[in-house]
């Protein structure tokens, strides 16, 4: 009995290693490829180009709801992101709060459909589309503290470079790879692995062992000192995602 | 036990095979799940509510009696984790091991949700104004002696409501119920220092002489302890105290004392007069009451060996002031106010009384002070109950049918009441039995106001304030109820208030003035009082009125052998389970005893000599047996116990209560026999006799400590060493 378990167990786990080692490459690959997600079905098909989209020129009054959008901006709506580390999703009353007084929408099947859900006092249930694992804290303060107050950069191009070019979708589909490959492939170029700037020590080794330094502080060679000396800070640590 | 013969090792071998797979195919884009999840907004959101950021309120620990202040996280409307408030003299920002549990108690699957009437074995479902209606129909047909009310501590306005409810109704019967309250003690120090509850103050200590009183695990105010324990160890003038331990069974103070001195159980009031008469400070009475009580004899008698007298005598002399200490472990005997009245002779010898020992303050309104526990209540409740007296009875924050001695037949005396109302957290023994159960809210829940019985500073009233919505829609707030059945009597008097939140609003603001509100308008001195938790009164100071004196000490001589039952029992109160009414908490079933490591079950503590001498090895199941009945657990072999004794721990063995705490560990309330401390009345806990025989049944015992089994496999990875073989005095 008790060998036949343990070589169940066992064979499970080297069944288990030997079809990880085939499927995936032990090292993360970095990538900027574009991976889209799946098509979500929402409760209700909100349209982020019409709200977000580019106003057409042509069209001053905006009435043509297929030829250009309204720029509102994205911290109108997903205003947690600026304030927490999680975007949130807006509250119902936030939708009502413009569309009680939009008349020439009023009727429109949809946003029948978001006053049933006033009327109710009961949220719309909406399908979560960029679903990071648990093990992963994306900190959305960080990020919009970053590019939009510091560097000034446009809210839609900050936004975009985790959440694709949201402008032009109905219903949100994730467009990039969220995988930690990806989001180290700008953490790289921004924040280098190099001793001088932050070389990874004690446990990030494990993830940046598989990169070569960019440069060392002598001749391009890496010191022992300098690897125990330096901590490494901000998005080089390991802690800042994976807490 | 493992059965399959797969033991931890080959377990542990294998899992680390799989460990490994798991995390290497964890390795890239595995994880991310889109439109799978849902997330759910707000409807309407305050505008300091964003998710993923925390709020965080301020409200009181309701887990013990200590009345610590908690500030609670609450982040999306659910409440996270519970801190200590550091605004309150009391916990100054600390919590202890089952503060932190509370969000467990809050979250318990096992809550009670429903109010259920009985319906012969069964229990059904109704709604609450049928409930209600019961109640009154009940009430009706019974005069007001023929209804008691059994309650756990109660302060603040629900004592109040409690009082005006009871007073509508004719019942003069409140028995106020803790199974581990320290009566004995309260009734010593009011007679020695001419107060219940003094002020101890430890950091000002140079010695701490404690006679078993359990002060960092469970005694009045751990937490609060523990800190004047800090500061005590950093010493008053750079010099470090010394704490020595008098017990028969060493507790969480006892392992941080300097000396721990095992004493044969009973005996701790002998060796404190012998300790008098060492000193040689005494005059007049007390030098003639001490007389007797030379070295030799005290040491024949307490079996402390006449050289560790001396070492104590002399450092006493030599350290001043000092505090000395009576705990539930000398007070739990026929004779425990004697032993604690001795005891409190040392303070008055030593002239600690008014330096380490001083008067505390209380709230100037006497009737919000706590109605204090204690078992006397609980004697006169079964002779009333035995009797046939009662034809109502409510049961509120206690949970007798567990906590009541096996010798009392508690269970089968509490059938004779005819309608049986429980409210309840938690089906637990008691309400098991009531007729009907009526659903509480939890602590974090609910409304109330406490006033702790130790008053840590200046008197305080502490604010139980709701940190979330309520998780089930049909509990209720145990005020809200009182409220709705007193206004069954009294619909005129109470009619302004709707709920039992306006009642106590309405009751603070009336009095805000003397709450240190006047002035400020009502809306902000409310709000103030609630973003606080704590309202800090100056309070009245009585002074220390009693006086060293040994008219009516008389300590019998140390009990003689019992053929029959050999054995002293402890019972042993840990600091996690007390008096087992949070069993149901996981995290503290599986927060190893301090001493010994074990997790989820009960142990029965033998001295390594005595169970060499029974032949008893770690992990043998006892059968354990007094006159009043018996219990199984396994052995665990420890130094810390006096060789006369063995101790069980408190809390464990519900046969109801919940999924975590039903069916794990073994009972010892049951086997206590009904002995009574002749002056106070309270149950004498420590009084049982016992004889261990062994089952033949052995298991594993699931610890923390050693290697599996506790078996090294040959490797001498630590020597073990009695107590006996280390010789404290050397460290002190």
């Amino acid at each position: 009995m008790r060998c036949l378990l343990s070589l169940f167990v066992l064979l499970m786990g080297l069944f288990a290693t030997v079809n990880s080692y085939a499927a995936d490459a032990p090292q993360p690959a970095l990538t900027t490829e574009d991976s889209s997600g799946p098509q979500v079905v929402q409760p209700i098909e909100f349209p982020h180009d019409r709200h977000a989209g580019l106003r057409n020129p042509s069209d001053p009054t905006n009435s043509d709801p297929l030829k250009g959008g309204m720029e509102i901006d994205c911290m109108y709506c997903h205003t947690y992101a600026r304030r927490s580390a999680v975007a949130g999703i807006p509250t119902l009353q936030k939708c009502i709060g413009c569309h009680q007084s939009i008349e020439s929408v009023r009727n429109k099947p949809r946003i029948q459909e978001l006053f049933k859900y006033w009327d109710a006092k009961k949220p719309v249930p909406w399908k979560k589309v960029h679903d990071m694992p648990d093990f992963v804290r994306f900190n959305h303060e960080r990020h919009i503290k970053r590019f939009v107050e510091q560097q000034n950069r446009p809210t839609q191009e900050a936004c975009g470079y985790c959440h694709g070019d949201v402008k032009q979708m109905t219903v949100a589909r994730r467009s990039k790879g969220l995988t930690m490959g990806w989001c180290a492939n700008c953490h790289q170029k921004d924040h280098p692995v190099t001793a001088a700037g932050g070389t990874p020590v004690g446990n990030q080794a494990y993830w940046y062992s598989f990169q070569k330094p960019v440069a060392g502080t002598a001749g391009g060679e890496v010191k022992a000192q300098d690897t125990n000396n330096i901590k490494a800070q901000g998005p080089n640590d390991c802690w800042q995602c994976h807490k | 036990m493992i059965d399959s013969g797969l033991d931890r090792r080959d377990f542990l071998k294998v899992l680390g095979w799989g460990g490994a797979a798991a995390a290497l195919s964890g390795c890239g884009n595995t994880s991310i799940e889109d439109g799978k999840e849902t997330v759910v907004s707000y409807v309407e959101a305050a505008d300091y509510a964003i998710p993923g950021i925390g709020v965080y309120y301020n409200s009181t620990c309701a887990q013990c009696d200590a009345g610590c202040s908690i500030n609670g996280r609450v982040r999306e409307g659910r409440v996270l984790k519970l801190e200590g408030n550091p605004a309150s003299a009391i916990n100054r920002g600390k919590t202890c091991g089952l503060g932190q549990a509370g969000v467990q108690h809050h979250y318990n699957p096992d809550r009670v949700r429903e109010p259920m009437l009985r319906k012969g074995d069964k229990f059904e479902t109704i709604t609450w104004d049928k409930a209600y209606a019961l109640i009154a129909e009940k009430l009706n047909g019974a005069k007001g002696e023929e209804v008691a009310f059994l309650s756990g501590g109660v302060s603040g306005h629900l004592k109040v409501l409690l009082g005006n409810y009871l007073a509508s109704i004719g019942c003069k019967n409140h028995y106020v119920y803790e199974a581990l309250a320290p009566a004995v003690a309260r009734a010593a120090n009011k007679k020695a220092y001419g107060i219940e509850m003094p002020r101890f103050n430890i950091n000002k200590a140079k010695v701490v002489l404690s006679f078993g009183a359990d002060f960092l695990g469970s005694w009045v105010s751990p937490v609060h302890f523990s800190q004047q324990y800090a500061q005590f160890r950093k010493g008053v003038d750079g010099q470090r105290g010394v704490l020595i331990q008098v017990e028969s069974k060493m507790t969480l103070t006892g392992a941080n004392a300097d000396r721990w001195v095992p004493v044969r159980p009973g005996t701790e009031g002998i060796l404190a007069l012998g300790i008098i008469n060492e000193l040689g400070m005494a005059s007049g009475d007390i030098a003639a009451a001490v007389k007797g009580y030379d070295r030799i004899r005290v040491s024949k008698e307490t079996g402390v060996p006449p050289g560790q007298i001396d070492k104590i005598a002399a450092l006493l002399k030599l350290r001043s002031p000092s505090l000395v200490l009576a705990g539930s472990a000398a007070e739990g005997y026929a004779h425990g106010s004697q032993n604690a009245a001795a005891i409190n002779l040392l303070n008055h010898v030593l002239g600690n009384v008014g330096k380490t020992i001083e008067a505390s303050s209380s709230v100037t309104f006497t009737q919000m002070a706590p109605a204090k526990g204690n078992t006397a209540a609980l004697k006169s409740l079964n002779d009333g109950l035995a009797a046939g007296k009662y034809k109502v009875l409510f049961s509120y924050a206690a949970n007798p049918v567990f906590t009541a001695p096996g010798a009392l037949k508690f269970k089968d005396n509490l059938a004779k009441a005819d309608f049986k109302v429980s409210f309840a957290h938690y089906l637990d023994e008691t309400a098991l039995q009531a007729d009907l159960v009526l659903p509480l809210d939890s602590a974090l829940e609910d409304w109330n106001t406490q006033v702790p019985e130790y008053m840590a500073e200046g008197a305080q009233i502490n604010i139980q304030q709701p940190l979330m919505e309520k998780l089930h829609a049909n509990t209720r707030g145990m005020g809200d109820i009182l409220l709705a059945l007193v206004k069954q009597r009294r619909a005129e008097e109470y009619k302004s208030f709707d709920d039992y939140y306006a009642y106590l609003r309405a009751a603070m603001l009336q009095n805000k003035g003397a709450l240190g509100g006047g002035g400020a308008d009502d809306d902000t001195f409310w709000n103030d009082t609630l973003t606080k938790g704590i309202v800090k009164l100056a309070g009245s100071s009585g002074a220390l009125s009693g006086k060293a004196s040994v008219v009516g000490l008389t300590l019998p001589a140390p009990s003689a052998a019992d053929a029959q039952y050999p054995l002293h029992l402890i019972p042993g109160v840990t600091a996690s389970l007390r008096d087992g009414r949070h069993a149901n908490q996981p995290w503290l079933q599986e927060s190893p005893d301090p001493l010994t490591t074990i997790v989820w079950d009960s142990w029965v503590e033998i001295h390594p000599k005595k169970a060499a001498e029974l032949g008893i090895k770690e992990g043998d199941i006892l059968e354990v047996t007094s006159r009043s009945g018996s219990i199984k657990a396994q052995a665990y072999l420890f130094p810390g116990i006096h060789p006369d004794a063995i101790s069980v721990p408190l809390g464990r063995g519900h046969d109801a209560l919940g999924r975590y705490a039903k069916g794990y560990g073994a009972n010892p309330f049951q086997i206590l026999d009904a002995v009574f401390d002749q002056e106070t009345g309270e149950l004498a806990m420590h009084e049982t006799r016992v004889k261990v025989s062994k089952t033949g049944q052995c298991v594993i015992v699931v610890k923390d400590e050693g290697s599996a089994g506790g078996k090294q496999m040959g490797r001498k990875i630590a020597v073990s060493m009695s107590t006996d073989e280390v010789d404290l005095s050397k460290e002190v």
